[in-house]
C-alpha cells in the first residue's frame, strides 16, 4: 500500500523534480540529494496533504525548500564547480555525437545564464518555464504573493534577454523545440 | 524580448534540463529509505516500516525528538545558537551574581526596629561614624605590681574578670551584659530635589520634622546659587531609632527623591565587650582600694595609688565609649541633601574664544563622547541581547510553522 503510493509519487514527480533541482542548483549530485531529501520530507508530512489543494505545487515547494537548504547550508562550504561542473551532466538519451555536443553547449549556456540570476529570480523562472507551474502555484511553492512572482518573472526575463550568451544562443538556435513540441513528436 | 520569448525560454530550459541524466537508482533509494531499510538511511528520522497488513497504517517515519530537532536547528544556525548561548550564560551569571551578592550584605532596609534604649538621654553631638575606638587592654589588671604580694593578689581576680566578660561568676558584670538586647546603629542618606525657590522652606520643614519626632538637627548648611550654580543644602538629623523610618518616609514626601539608602549595623557585641571591660576594671579598682587600706608604708601607698589612677583613667575612657555607643544606638542619623530642580546652568568663567578655550572644549567633547559611548553601550548591548533572543525565538517558531505547513 505504502510502496504503491510512494511509487506513484516517484513515477509522476521524480524526473521533473530532479531536473528542476538541477536547474536551480546547477549540479547533478546536489540535485539528487536535494530531491531525495525532498521526497522523504514530503513523505514524512504526507498527512498534511489533506489541507493543500493540489499535490504538485506542494511537492515543488518541498523540492524548492530542499534546494534552498542545500544552497544555504552545504554548498557554501565547498567549491561546487570543483566537484561537479557543467560537464557533469550527461544526456539521458543516446543521441549522435554532434547532437550531444550541441545539447551540452546549450545546456552550459543556459545553466550559466541561470547561474547569473539571483536565486530569488532563478527559482520562479525554472518553475514557470521548465516545470510549467502557473504563477499562482509558483507563489504557493515559494511562499510569496502572486504579484511578487509576477514581478520576479518579469525581471528574470528581462535579465535573461539581456544576457549576451543566451541572446546569441537564441539567435543561432532555430531548431530548439519546446517541451510541448517534444511531447508531440 | 524579441528573440527570447516564453516558448523559446521554455525550450531552452527543457533542453538544459534534459542534459542532466536522471539517476536510475534515485527512486529506489528513496523507497528504501522510506521503508527504513535503505543503505543510506541515517536512521534518525526513520523507523522500521510496519507493513503487517493493508488496513494498518504504516509509520515510515517517526517525528524526531524535540532534543534532536533542537540540536539540528542549532547546527543549522550556528551564529544564532552562539548568541543564544551567550544570552543564557549572561542570564545565569547575572542570576548567580545577584544571589551571591544578596546573601551576605550587612545592609538592612529602612524601617528596621531598633530596641528602645533606656536611659539614653542627653545625647552628645558626636561623630556618628562607626569607627571603633582602640580599646586599651587593662594593663593593670594582669600586670604585676611593684609589690610582690599585691601582684599575686590582684592577678587572680583581675585575670578572671578580664577573661571575660564571659565568666559566669565574674564578680561585677552588669546585669544586662548577658542576654543583652540587640544594639543597632542605624544611618541613612536621602537626596531630595525640590522646586526652584523651595530650598529654604524645605530645610525649615525638615528641622521641624526632626523636632516633631523627638530628634534634633545635628548640622545644617546651605549654599545659594552663586554664579548660576544650583542652590543646595545639607542637613543632618538625629532622630530616635523608633522614629527613623517614619521620619524618612515623611522627608521623602518633601520633594522628588533622587537617592535613598539606609544602613543598620549591629553593635551588640561591641557594647557587651565594653561593659565587660568596664566591670573588670571596676573589680580591679575595688581590689586596689582594699590593698590601699591595708598598706602601711608610704612607698606601698604610692605604688597602689599609681595603679588606681591608671585604672580610673581606663574606666573613664571605656565609660565614654559606652556612652557614645549608647547614644548612637538610641538615635539614628539621617543625612539629607536638598537641591533645587531646574536651576540654570552655571555659566563658563572662561572666555568663549581663544586656544585655551578651544582646547578645553575639545577635551570636554572627547570626554563627553567617551562618556556617551559608555552610557549607550549598556542599553545597546541589552537591546542587542533582547533582539537576539527575539530573533532566535522567532526563527525557531517560523521554522516550526513552516515545517507544519509542509
Amino acid at each position: 500500500m505504502v510502496d504503491a503510493e510512494l511509487a506513484d509519487w516517484l513515477e509522476e514527480g521524480y524526473v521533473p523534480s530532479f531536473r528542476t533541482a538541477c536547474l536551480i542548483l546547477g549540479n547533478r549530485a546536489d540535485a539528487e540529494d536535494a530531491v531525495q531529501e525532498a521526497f522523504l520530507r514530503a513523505w514524512r508530512f504526507r498527512d498534511s496533504l489533506t489541507s493543500v489543494p493540489s499535490i504538485r505545487p506542494w511537492l515543488y515547494r518541498v523540492v524548492v525548500n530542499s534546494c534552498y537548504s542545500k544552497l544555504r547550508q552545504e554548498i557554501p562550504h565547498r567549491d561546487r564547480r570543483a566537484v561537479d561542473g557543467p560537464l557533469a551532466h550527461l544526456p539521458a538519451e543516446e543521441p549522435g555525437p554532434e547532437t550531444s555536443a550541441e545539447r551540452g553547449a546549450v545546456a552550459d549556456t543556459v545553466l550559466a545564464a541561470l547561474g547569473r540570476l539571483p536565486l530569488s529570480l532563478r527559482v520562479p523562472v525554472v518553475l514557470r518555464y521548465y516545470a510549467d507551474l502557473s504563477e499562482r502555484d509558483i507563489a504557493h511553492a515559494i511562499g510569496r504573493r502572486q504579484g511578487t512572482v509576477k514581478s520576479r518573472l518579469h525581471e528574470a526575463r528581462r535579465r535573461l534577454a539581456a544576457d549576451p550568451e543566451l541572446h546569441a544562443l537564441a539567435l543561432a538556435g532555430g531548431d530548439a523545440e519546446t517541451p510541448a513540441e517534444e511531447a508531440g513528436s | 524580448m524579441t528573440m527570447l520569448d516564453d516558448d523559446r525560454l521554455s525550450a531552452l530550459l527543457g533542453q538544459a534540463a534534459e542534459a542532466f541524466e536522471v539517476p536510475a537508482a534515485g527512486p529506489d533509494e528513496i523507497r528504501a529509505r522510506a521503508r527504513g531499510d535503505g543503505a543510506g538511511g541515517d536512521g534518525a528520522d526513520e523507523a522500521p516500516a510496519t507493513e503487517s497488513g493493508e488496513d494498518e497504517e504504516p509509520v515510515a517515519f517517526r517525528a524526531p525528538g524535540r532534543g534532536r530537532r533542537l540540536v539540528a536547528t542549532a547546527n543549522r544556525h550556528r551564529i544564532l545558537s552562539v548568541a543564544a548561548g551567550l544570552v543564557v550564560a549572561l542570564l545565569v551569571a547575572g542570576t548567580i551574581g545577584a544571589v551571591v551578592r544578596a546573601r551576605p550584605t550587612p545592609t538592612v532596609t529602612a524601617g528596621l526596629k531598633a530596641p528602645n534604649v533606656a536611659g539614653s538621654g542627653g545625647r552628645a553631638l558626636l561623630p556618628v561614624t562607626s569607627t571603633t575606638s582602640p580599646l586599651h587592654a587593662p594593663a593593670a589588671t594582669g600586670a604585676p605590681g611593684p609589690l610582690g604580694f599585691e601582684a599575686q593578689g590582684t592577678s587572680g581576680s583581675a585575670g578572671g574578670s578580664t577573661a571575660a566578660g564571659a565568666a559566669p561568676n565574674s564578680p561585677s558584670l552588669p546585669k544586662d551584659s548577658v542576654g543583652q538586647s540587640t544594639k543597632i546603629e542605624q544611618t541613612g542618606t536621602l537626596g531630595l530635589a525640590v522646586a526652584r525657590g523651595d530650598l529654604a522652606r524645605t530645610m525649615t520643614r525638615l528641622t521641624s520634622l526632626a523636632g516633631a519626632y523627638g530628634g534634633f538637627v545635628a548640622s545644617s548648611a546651605s549654599q545659594g546659587g552663586s554664579g548660576g550654580a544650583a542652590p543646595y543644602g545639607t542637613i543632618t538629623l538625629e532622630v530616635p531609632v523608633d522614629n527613623f523610618s517614619t521620619v524618612l518616609k515623611q522627608a521623602e514626601q518633601y520633594g522628588k527623591t533622587s537617592n535613598v539608602s539606609t544602613k543598620a549595623t549591629d553593635v551588640t557585641g561591641q557594647y557587651v565587650d565594653l561593659q565587660a571591660r568596664l566591670a573588670a576594671l571596676e573589680a580591679s579598682r575595688q581590689q586596689y582600694l582594699t590593698i590601699l587600706a591595708k598598706a602601711t608604708s608610704i612607698g606601698d601607698i604610692l605604688s597602689v595609688q599609681e595603679q588606681l589612677d591608671n585604672i580610673q583613667s581606663q574606666i573613664e575612657q571605656l565609660q565614654g565609649q559606652l556612652q557614645v555607643l549608647t547614644s548612637e544606638t538610641s538615635y539614628s542619623t539621617l543625612n539629607l541633601t536638598v537641591s533645587e530642580r531646574g536651576a540654570p546652568p552655571r555659566p563658563s568663567p572662561l572666555p568663549e574664544s581663544g586656544l585655551v578655550q578651544s582646547w578645553h572644549d575639545s577635551v570636554g567633547g572627547f570626554v563627553a563622547g567617551i562618556d556617551g559611548v559608555i552610557r549607550l553601550a549598556g542599553p545597546f548591548l541589552f537591546a542587542l541581547l533582547c533582539l537576539a533572543i527575539v530573533a532566535v525565538g522567532g526563527r525557531l517558531l517560523w521554522r516550526r510553522y513552516q515545517r507544519h505547513r509542509l
